[in-house]
């Protein structure tokens, strides 16, 4: 059964003219276990008129969800003698796990920029370790690489289809964001932005966790935290399982 | 039906792993091989990362190598003397394999490391086991018999350090164990394989030991040492999946008793050239994937957070 929750902005707005946003979510959790396989995450909202604004005026919302940083060393191979080996790296800090962009309109960059709705932050473009990486172009190659092969594992996408987020009678919307098998287990922020004519007025953010339960996560704390007694545990157990198979089967043999 | 391996951080298909596992026990069941040697590069194959892979190889071959020592161990066939000091000079070859392994992560090199020690060892046994199986098939079919000479180079007896090994009947050198355990520790600890079948040979042509303990004793030493490299691994690199581990067993062991009887249903050397040319395919694969230039020369790796 899903339990609903639902987050509801308070809707004053001291300025006096913006549209107002109300947003919701169907989960608070995502948990993580044995048959996981990916899990749709459902995000809405209504927007409201604002007597205030023209009546013409045109409202879009963006929908952004981030997750956990991560530090990501990307590679590059060359070839050496015929054989392709990695040669130069370049270590991201602080990207996030999980990336997905939506909107339902087009968005231009300076918006975008100007308020931080990207991958990294400007903050976090700074911590990156470009090594022997010095030409902007080449620095350019290794940010894009990271973004094609995190894409590639549903990790990250900036999607182009203006559809995706489905308007209900004009002021409600929905969509679906997917999450994949592959997710980071931390916190995770949807924040949604609210345009009206194409001016950022109103953005609001909320957080649902992606964790792991039952025998994954007590197999993963064990690991982590007790690395000498999983080791021994691993060798005890497997040990184990060879000695009752051997058994049963002599058994079975002799029968 | 999908299961999320918690150390690989990923979900694969069970059934997958379930036949994985199953047809390196067969195999290795039906040729007494240990099947560590198939089991690691399969398991890349599938998209296991190579530090899972090569770990999650040694935990499972823990229980293969328990499994196949018994019915040696019973039958009075190992020379534990022999295997401790095998083992003793693989306790610094596991730890020395772990810290190349480590350094080799580190310098993002270790795909690239096991693509080529995979690619010379898969490629040399399955020419070898080609080689000796199509041998067999053709004096057979000229019914020749061959008498087979058994080498034994007992250069052994020359070097310092001698002790009786009563079980084996030898009086030798406890340096060339040492230093061949030394060896099998390193391939052990950066390869996720047991290693006999560098062991066997070697235990019979350099150490001269008698053919009717090797097995046993190999296998005897191979428990400790991927039980060594095992813990070395949970703590280093903390690439042990035991999730991945628990479905291999379960299907190896199962495979390895099918493999059994069909040892006696069908003519070795058949399987064994079928087998050298899966290994040879396999190795062909590794190879040319090293030579073609990638579709994307870049590649992304999370490092593992501690929490």
């Amino acid at each position: 059964m899903k339990h609903v929750i639902y987050i509801f902005l308070s809707l004053i707005f001291y300025n006096g003219h913006a549209g107002a946003l109300v947003i919701g979510s169907d989960i608070s959790e995502i948990t993580i276990g044995a048959n996981f396989s990916g899990q749709d995450l459902l995000v809405f909202g209504a927007f409201y008129s604002d007597p205030s604004l023209p009546r013409d005026a045109k409202g879009d919302v963006i929908i952004e969800v981030k997750g956990p940083p991560q530090t990501v060393q990307v590679r590059k191979k060359k070839s050496f003698y015929g054989f392709w080996l990695n040669s130069t790296e370049v270590t991201f800090r602080e990207v996030p796990g999980f990336y997905y962009l939506t909107s339902t309109t087009e968005i231009n960059d300076e918006l975008l920029n100007k308020n931080s709705i990207s991958l990294l932050t400007p903050q976090d473009t700074q911590e990156i370790e470009w090594g022997k990486i010095r030409m902007p172009r080449d620095r350019h190659d290794f940010l894009n690489a990271m973004k094609r092969n995190k894409n590639n594992l549903d990790l990250f996408a900036v999607s182009n289809d203006l559809d995706e987020i489905q308007i209900l009678d004009g002021n409600l919307f929905k969509t679906n964001i997917p999450i994949p098998n592959t997710v980071p287990i931390g916190n995770y922020t949807v924040s949604v932005y609210l345009l009206i004519n194409s001016e950022l007025k109103q953005d609001y953010s909320y957080n649902f966790k992606v964790k792991r339960v039952g025998i994954e996560s007590m197999i993963h704390s064990l690991a982590l935290n007790f690395p000498v007694i999983y080791g021994f545990l691993a060798v005890v157990i497997a040990g184990l399982m060879g000695w009752i198979s051997a058994e049963m089967f002599r058994r079975l043999r002799k029968t | 039906m999908n299961i999320y391996l918690p150390i690989a951080e990923l979900s694969v298909n069970i059934l997958l792993i379930l036949s994985l596992g199953g047809a390196v026990g067969f195999l290795s069941g039906m040729l007494g091989l240990g099947g560590g040697f198939l089991m690691t590069p399969l398991l890349m194959f599938i998209g296991i990362p190579p530090n899972v892979a090569v770990a999650t190889s040694a935990n499972q071959i823990v229980a293969a190598s328990v499994s196949g020592a018994l019915s040696h161990w019973r039958q009075g066939l190992v020379d534990i003397k022999m295997g401790m000091y095998l083992l003793l000079g693989g306790l610094f070859g596991s730890i020395t394999g772990i810290w190349i392994f480590q350094l080799l992560t580190s310098a993002g090199q270790i795909e690239t490391f096991l693509a080529i020690v995979y690619f010379i060892l898969l490629f040399s046994i399955g020419t070898l086991m080609l080689i000796e199986s199509s041998q067999v098939i053709r004096d057979r079919i000229r019914k020749k018999t061959v008498k087979r000479k058994m080498h034994y180079h007992n250069w052994a007896h020359r070097l310092p350090f001698k002790v009786r090994f009563y079980s084996s009947n030898l009086y030798i050198s406890v340096i060339p164990p040492i230093i061949i355990g030394y060896f099998i520790g390193i391939l052990s600890a950066t390869m996720g394989i047991g290693g006999s079948f560098i062991l066997i040979p070697a235990m019979i042509y350099f150490l001269g030991m008698p053919t009717s303990k090797v097995i046993g004793t190999s296998l005897f030493q191979i428990i400790f040492i991927t039980a060594l490299v095992t813990l070395l691994h949970a703590t280093s690199t903390f690439a042990v999946d035991a999730m991945l581990a628990f479905i291999l067993i379960l299907s190896s062991v199962v495979g390895a008793q099918l493999g059994v009887l069909f040892t006696n249903k069908f003519r070795g050397e058949e399987l064994r050239a079928l087998l050298a040319i899966v290994v040879l395919a396999v190795a062909i694969k590794i190879g040319t994937d090293l030579l073609i230039q990638p579709a994307d020369v870049f590649s992304i790796s999370v490092l593992k957070e501690l929490y």
